[in-house]
């Protein structure tokens, strides 16, 4: 990774991001508070509280969980997948809240521990409609919480980046028990069908957006290579390769992109070190193999981070016949330095360029 | 892809087509904050009138009884035709406790029955749709004077009104009459199992066919509590079988035991005209 990466800190951009976040979260409150107040004049300040944090912080989820699918479909909506941590940590807040406060409400003053009574007072688990809604938010709360607090890129380098990729897969468990929180909780009590619409159309959204992301990183996936000799696998002509971009392949479920860097051309595994950003996305910068999330570098011609940083992804070798490009999926270690393949680049090309 | 239009975190300026895209998106997501905050908060069931004096005390001078449930009885002068008028004030404790308790403290402390005696005790009150409550709670002081002994003109007076199925929602009356909403339904079930738990008498709710509610204080055949009892019933649609007696200003419903208790569909408690669903004794406003 780029020493650039560390020598910046909360920049322009982490700032404009996180008070946009704010921004969100006061206007989304103060209006449903508003609107409760104006329309109720009897209504209980602690339940506009616990309602209006509650319904901010499964509005939150849904930003959340589209942001991954839509960054895939279009990568205008980097910049909000960057820092997405720091909205993860925002719902956990107003979910903690939340939880908090219907603890304190539904549970605290009475003949027997709040947490156990969380669990204890109804116990119809059995039931369906009866079903105790309060316990499926607080298990949903605990699985944000250890999110929150392996947020940090130090429990991603500890955990290593599949497990906590694991864990974070857990959100969607999480988002399943909150669906269920409200269904089996308070649309058994309203009568006005606003909040079991939008639940339903916020989670067929999900669904969609994440059912056309993966179709077409399936249909990436399954791209047939089918010239092959002595383990080279033919993919493109070298014109196909931008200059310091790169194009992406999945060679027998090997995910590799390949760069093209000072008219030559480099493979090297698309998955980055930091959190499996896609490095075929990103671009050359400085020499640098640059990851379009995070920004994590690698040098083209060894996959390696530049000193005095660590990480190191397996290269490929590459062979250029004409105007063809040849890949080995076979990976080398990680870290194999290896030349690139300078491209043959044609007469007519040349002359193109000169004029 | 050129180099300017590629997009990296830590730089400090998005590329322009990105920033562009972005202050859209940022748009979107504000003006969908305020929809789904204005859709969310307008489509809530309407708050109840209930009233809850927090942190105002009253005192209120009038006839302990134990039973059915810890009450004062007050008189508030004569009635259009002459008749003495009155409301009994049932009684509960601080949080999620019933009223017995902290009496019993102050009768031991005191060395006195207060069973029938005229008093005057200090607490918070809770109001809804005719029916008025007070929290005592040891903190306060509630027992500001014990005056003399009431006459027998005091005692209740009772009517049977015969054994009825009866449909409506067990709720306890410190929530539901005040502290919180909605103090009733899935959302605040736990509370109330909480709350009858800690001896806070149970109520059933009744809505009758013009759409006014009544509420029934709940009892064991022979006047036990049944806060145990009714436990797994609270929060949703019951039918409750029952000997009726309007007693004073309250209707007690004597239930023979826990089978006379059954959880029936929403639809039932709703239907129009449904035969069960009846408002026995005068519907209080
Ligand atoms: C300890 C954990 C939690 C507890 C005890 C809890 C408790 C409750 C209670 C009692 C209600 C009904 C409130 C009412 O309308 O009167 C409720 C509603 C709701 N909860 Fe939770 N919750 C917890 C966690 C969560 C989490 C983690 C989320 C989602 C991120 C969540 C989302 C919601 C939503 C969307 C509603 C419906 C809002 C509404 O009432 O209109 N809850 N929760
Ligand atoms: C609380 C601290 C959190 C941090 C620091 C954080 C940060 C990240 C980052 C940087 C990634 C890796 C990029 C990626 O694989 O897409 C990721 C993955 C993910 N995060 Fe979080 N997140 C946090 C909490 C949450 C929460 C609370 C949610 C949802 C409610 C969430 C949803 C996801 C999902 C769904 C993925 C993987 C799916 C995908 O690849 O698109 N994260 N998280
Ligand atoms: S820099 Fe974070 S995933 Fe590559």
């Amino acid at each position: 990774m780029g020493v650039s990466y560390l020598a910046v800190g909360w920049n322009r951009q982490k700032k404009i991001y996180d008070w946009f976040i704010f921004a969100f979260c006061v206007l989304y409150l103060s209006t449903f508070i508003a609107i409760t107040a104006i329309s109720n004049p009897d209504y209980t300040f602690e339940t506009a509280l616990i309602r209006s944090t509650a319904t901010l912080a499964i509005l939150l989820l849904h930003v959340i969980l589209s942001i991954g699918p839509l960054t895939r479909i279009n990568k205008k909506f980097l910049p909000l997948l960057y820092n997405r941590r720091h909205l993860g940590v925002t719902m956990f807040t107003i979910a903690l809240i939340h939880g908090s406060f219907s603890i304190l409400q539904f549970h605290a003053l009475g003949n027997v521990n709040p947490f156990v009574s969380l669990f204890t007072a109804n116990t119809q688990y059995n039931s369906v409609s009866k079903f105790p809604f309060q316990a499926l938010g607080f298990f949903a709360l605990v699985i944000f919480f250890l999110m929150a607090i392996t947020s940090h890129d130090f429990w991603l380098h500890t955990l290593s980046p599949k497990i906590w990729k694991t864990l974070h897969l857990f959100v969607y468990l999480a988002y399943f028990l909150v669906i269920m929180h409200v269904m089996l909780g308070v649309v058994q009590y309203e009568t006005n069908p606003v909040l079991f619409v939008m639940v339903l159309a916020g989670a067929a959204a999900l669904i969609t957006l994440h059912l056309v992301a993966g179709t077409r990183e399936v249909r990436k996936d399954n791209q047939l290579f089918k010239l092959k000799s002595e383990g080279f696998v033919y993919v493109c002509e070298s014109r196909d390769v931008p200059d310091n971009c790169a194009k992406i392949f999945c060679i027998d479920k090997e995910r590799i992109a390949l760069f093209r860097f000072e008219d030559k051309l480099y493979a090297i595994h698309n998955v980055c070190k930091h959190q499996g950003g896609p490095l075929g996305e990103g671009q050359i910068i400085d020499g640098c193999i640059t990851c379009p999330w995070h920004g994590y570098q690698y040098l083209p011609q060894n996959g390696q981070s530049p000193l005095p940083f660590k990480e190191k992804v397996n290269t490929y070798h590459v062979k250029v016949a004409g105007s063809q490009v040849w890949l080995n999926p076979q990976p080398l270690p990680e870290g194999t330095e290896r030349p690139g393949a300078a491209i043959i680049i044609p007469d007519n090309q040349i002359i193109e360029n000169v004029k | 892809m050129s180099n300017n239009d590629f997009y990296i975190g830590w730089m400090p300026k998005a590329p322009g087509s990105f920033a562009r895209h972005t202050k859209k998106v940022i748009i979107a997501l504000l003006i969908l904050a305020v929809t789904v905050g204005v859709l969310l908060a307008t489509a809530q069931k309407k708050f109840s009138t209930g009233q809850f004096e927090f942190g105002r005390l009253t005192n209120i001078t009038g006839v302990y009884f134990k039973e059915p449930v810890p009450a004062i009885k007050v008189m508030s002068g004569k009635d259009l035709l002459g008749r003495a008028s009155y409301i009994t004030i049932p009684l509960i404790g601080y949080g999620k406790f019933g009223a017995g308790g902290i009496i019993l403290d102050l009768e031991k402390e005191k060395h006195l029955d207060l069973v029938k005696k005229e008093i005057t005790l200090k607490g918070t009150l809770l109001y809804n749709d005719g029916k008025l409550l007070m929290q005592i709670d040891a903190a306060d002081d509630p027992l500001v004077s014990v005056n003399k002994a009431a006459g027998e003109n005091i005692l209740p007076l009772q009517k049977e009104l015969g054994e009825q199925t009866i449909l409506g929602e067990i709720v306890d009356p410190k929530c539901f009459f005040g502290v919180m909403k909605p103090g009733e339904g899935k959302p605040h079930k736990d509370c109330a199992i909480r709350c009858i738990s800690g001896g806070i008498p149970p109520v059933l709710k009744v809505i009758n066919n013009e759409g006014e509610a009544n509420y029934y204080l709940l009892m064991g055949a022979q006047g036990e509590k049944m806060n145990q009892a009714v436990k797994e019933f609270v929060a949703a649609p019951v039918a409750v079988k029952a000997k009726v007696v309007k007693y004073d200003d309250w209707v007690i419903l004597y239930v023979t035991d826990k089978k006379s208790i059954s959880p029936v569909s929403a639809r039932q408690l709703i239907k129009p005209g449904s035969q069960t669903i009846g408002c026995i004794a005068p519907c209080l406003k």
